[in-house]
């Protein structure tokens, strides 16, 4: 086809957006929700999982060492852990840190400690912190591997429950996803078989002429493209505004933060480029699909 | 050049619309099919459109066999064939002269040649002055006139005409008729359906009468007061 051809085409497939103006907003307005369903049941998710991570971060694995290892042994234990590749922190705790400690916290029982003299029966101990909570058996397992390991203590409860919970929302959320996605195609494929439906007998004539079916798709794809693009930026600006305000609300409940995590809201100035890609993208991409495919049925003529 | 031999077709439905139809149309020719609804008029026009497919027998139209005919080459068919139907079928969001320059753009035609093509062909149907207004601010007359130059417009073989005179005043018909006969003139053959027994008679020529889906008549008549009315 000639560039001139090609001209023609996109011309008619902006013409047809202002000609057919009622169905065009139509699906503007089908797109328009469907995105927003899905763009923001997609915020949703990964917000949820980034705070699920962030309390996976912190998981404390105490690794308690025998009470004979000398200071050498300790230090080395203590590089073999930093080395291993699922343990993202390792702090050295003193016994004498820890009898410390435990008498700060059992100040009113101090005529125990006494009788101690200078005893500690504490032991020295690493804790540590893994980056993947899914293989922490596999990491424990190694850590006792290293020897002179008097014991490990492990949140195995808190990690399961994570690990159950990060499942269930995968599968919770998944599935809202999957359903707004197949919901949203529904009703844009509704929403352009009407658009297209109302000028069957145009597509028609195109085809009694000799309109080959690329010539007759190709406008609509155009408008289907246009119609889907500002649907996509307009829900670009839409969510920005509830994201923000959302998380705004959500900053200044300090109890809540606690629970999930100050760092563990995601700012939209660190997606808004994804985010703008997704909707501006997958509008157009939608719309001009949906417009080329709903075509089909009437170009069989 | 159309040409049938021994066509049948049997819809779905069961109904047979056509019955071993034989029939050749040679190239400049000037027929009119007559026939009572539902006599196989529209199947043999759908037929040559290859809107549907023979379930027996050969057709050829303008050197394309339709049987052997991919799906992809039907445009390269139809391009070679005009066609009018009673409904006039006009675009109603575009001008007269963007609903004849619209063949041309279909083909892919250089636009030079579309500045020239169209302001001519709208002009031998006589609407140059119309050639800004939209179809419903045309009568009927006038929109099956912009039918015929988009019919036209293209330079085909072979202009089906699927009953153009059925809705417009008897006296335009006439018109619409000598209109085709000028393009015959030309070269372009004609096949012009219709169940105007009036019209027929006037003009005469080769006639061609399908009834129950079967050829029961073709012969050439001659007209009665041909030219008597202009």
């Amino acid at each position: 086809m000639k560039a001139s051809g090609i001209k023609y085409l996109v011309e008619q497939g902006v013409d047809n957006v202002w000609k057919n103006r009622m169905m065009a907003f139509a699906s503007f307005c089908v797109l328009l929700v469907s995105l927003l369903l899905v763009g923001i049941s997609v915020l949703a998710y990964l917000n949820v999982n980034t705070i699920i991570g962030g309390m996976e971060d912190k998981n404390e694995v105490i690794v308690y060492l025998e009470d004979t290892t000398d200071d050498a042994t300790m230090q080395e234990i203590g590089e073999k852990l930093r080395a291993m590749p699922n343990v993202t922190d390792v702090v050295f705790y003193s016994k004498e840190e820890a009898l410390e400690s435990l008498k700060e916290s059992m100040a009113e029982y101090e005529v125990l400690f006494e009788s101690l003299d200078d005893d500690n029966p504490l032991v020295d101990s690493y804790r540590i912190k893994v980056g993947d909570i899914h293989t922490i058996d596999a990491t424990i397992d190694q850590i006792r591997g290293l020897g002179h390991i008097y014991s490990i203590r492990a949140p195995y409860d808190f990690v399961n429950i994570l690990i159950q919970l990060r499942t269930i929302l995968t599968w919770v959320m998944g599935s809202v996803i999957l359903a707004m996605v197949i919901v949203s195609m529904v009703i844009i494929s509704n929403a352009t078989k009407a658009s297209v439906y109302a000028r069957r007998e145009e597509i028609r004539i195109m085809k009694y002429v000799g309109a080959t079916d690329a010539f007759i798709r190709f406008p609509f794809f155009v408008e289907g493209m246009i119609i889907g693009f500002f649907a996509g930026a307009l829900a670009l600006v839409i969510t920005w505004l509830v994201y923000d305000a959302v998380a705004n609300i959500l900053q200044n409940q300090v109890a809540l933060l606690n629970i999930i995590g100050m760092g563990n809201i995601i700012q939209f100035s660190d997606i808004y480029l994804i985010v703008t890609l997704a909707y501006v993208c997958g509008g157009a991409l939608v719309g001009a699909i949906g417009s080329a495919i709903s075509t089909r049925r009437y170009i069989n003529v | 050049m159309v040409e049938l031999k021994d066509v049948s077709v049997t819809y779905s439905s069961g109904v047979d619309a056509l019955n071993h139809v034989s029939l050749k149309i040679n190239d400049g020719d000037f027929a009119f099919v007559v026939g009572s609804s539902g006599a196989g008029k529209s199947t043999m026009i759908k037929l040559l459109l290859k809107e549907i497919d023979a379930t027996e027998g050969s057709v050829t139209v303008n050197g394309y066999h339709l049987s052997r005919l991919h799906r992809r080459n039907i445009p390269k068919l139809r391009r070679t064939i005009g066609i009018v139907f009673q409904d006039f079928r006009l675009i109603p969001s575009m001008t007269v002269y963007e609903n004849v320059a619209f063949v041309l753009r279909v083909i892919d035609a250089p636009y030079k040649y579309i500045r020239k093509r169209v302001p001519y062909v709208i002009s031998l149907v006589g609407l140059q002055a119309k050639a800004n207004s939209y179809p419903d601010e045309l009568s009927g007359g006038e929109k099956q006139r912009v039918a015929i130059a988009r019919a036209l417009v293209n330079d085909p073989k072979l202009i089906i005409a699927d009953e153009p005179t059925g809705n417009i005043d008897p006296e335009l018909s006439y018109e619409i008729v000598e209109l085709l006969k000028g393009i015959n003139a030309c070269g372009t053959t004609i096949l012009m359906v219709t169940h105007e027994h009036d019209l027929v008679r006037h003009f005469g020529g080769r006639i061609i009468n399908i009834t129950k889906g079967q050829v029961v008549y073709d012969e050439i008549i001659g007209g009665t007061d041909e030219g008597e009315r202009y």
